[in-house]
């Protein structure tokens, strides 16, 4: 299944502040919360920064000025609330984060036990996103919600060919990370 | 897009989600009081500033003493010119709306440059502006009591404030070593 449903598009632009905003939560509100999820682990700062992430996206409504889609504009300010939320919790937290170079590297802890459950597999996901330095965050999340390689480009601003990189290395490390236990293969 | 069925993209997309909304008043809400927060906090820097200021301005006004007046003379432009340098360089600029992660990561990054610039440059702008003033200061309350005691006192008084200014400098320098990591970790974004 894919999280993208419709796009809108230039069509939107003309519409008021508050309507885009609720088109756009309509249509990409799961995939904010995914998002937050992505970038904060505690639940209670997760609400905090989803409800930054509204905020935001309702205030940048007002310069929506229709030259990309709505679904990039929304997707643009939400990874960029959450990059900023990453750099200020940074700070406070001193863990390191990684680029994906660095993950292919790391040795393949799965435990085929945990490998079978959903719950652990999900949260393994999380834990190995929420290690990754803010750009390759991005491209990994973008790429989870089934965006293509255009579309990635377009939203962080990366050339075709960084992204296509990116996106190999994501593969080979979501391959060897979850490849035990059958159903945990990474798709071609 | 991807082939549909990718298991790993099926594992997050999937996912349960709390379908958390906000109401535009919410927004609206939340968005003003954040305006507001912005608002105080930069009055709360002033009235402070001000309130620095204040007792000098007083002491000069009512000092008779030739070098003690000149000392808060150089205290009050010592204090303003570390105000005029906080709002100059201390102020945060505002991410344009919908630019892409690549515009927005370098945003940060030169962001936090200049917080680090501020940070290691604490000498120059914010710790060496004081120092005039405490040395006419100095030198005009031990021609004002030349006695040995009172010279001990305003020695000891020196060392204190030298003890606190290398204490402000390593406590920048400390978090300039933060920063410092953290533009490492954006550098390589593209």
């Amino acid at each position: 299944m894919s999280a993208i449903q419709s796009i809108p598009t230039v069509a939107a632009f003309g519409s008021g502040q508050d309507e885009l905003y609720q088109q756009a939560v309509q249509t990409y509100g799961a995939a904010l919360e995914r998002l937050a999820r992505a970038y904060e682990s505690d639940a209670d700062l997760r609400r905090d920064l989803l409800q930054e992430m509204h905020v935001a996206l309702w205030r940048s409504f007002r310069g929506f000025d229709g030259r990309c889609s709505l679904r990039t504009w929304f997707y643009r300010v939400s990874h960029n609330v959450g990059a900023s939320h990453v750099l200020r919790q940074r700070r406070l937290r001193d863990q390191a984060l990684v680029g994906l170079e660095e993950l292919e590297n790391l040795p393949d802890s799965t435990n085929a036990l945990e490998a079978a459950d959903r719950s652990h597999r999900l949260e393994r996901l999380l834990n190995l996103i929420q290690r990754l330095k803010p750009m390759d965050r991005h491209v990994i999340l973008s790429y989870l919600e089934g965006f293509d390689a255009a579309s990635i480009a377009e939203i962080t601003g990366l050339s075709a060919g960084n992204v296509a990189t990116k996106i190999h290395r994501i593969k080979s490390v979501l391959a060897r990370q979850f490849q035990q236990g059958g159903s945990g293969s990474c798709g071609k | 897009m991807w082939e549909v069925g990718n298991p790993v993209q099926e594992l997050w997309q999937d996912q349960p989600v709390e379908g958390i909304q906000m109401s535009v008043e919410e927004l609206r809400r939340r968005a003003g009081k954040f305006e507001r927060t912005i608002y105080w906090r930069n009055v709360r820097e002033y009235v402070g500033s001000l309130l620095a200021v204040g007792p000098l301005t007083y002491f000069f006004a009512t000092t008779h003493d030739v070098l003690s007046r000149v000392s808060f003379g150089l205290f009050i432009a010592a204090m303003l010119w570390i105000v005029v340098q906080l709002h100059r360089k201390g102020s945060s600029k505002k991410l344009p709306s919908g630019v892409d992660t690549l515009t927005g990561l370098r945003f940060y990054r030169a962001e936090l440059e200049r917080q680090l610039e501020v940070l290691t440059s604490v000498w120059s702008w914010y710790l060496a502006p004081l120092v005039p003033g405490l040395v006419v200061y100095t030198i005009g309350q031990a021609v004002k009591v030349p006695r040995l005691r009172s010279w001990a006192a305003l020695a000891l008084m020196n060392l204190v404030v030298a003890a606190a200014f290398v204490g402000i400098w390593k406590m920048n320098q400390k978090a300039a070593r933060c920063l410092q990591r953290m533009i490492e970790e954006l550098n390589g974004a593209d």
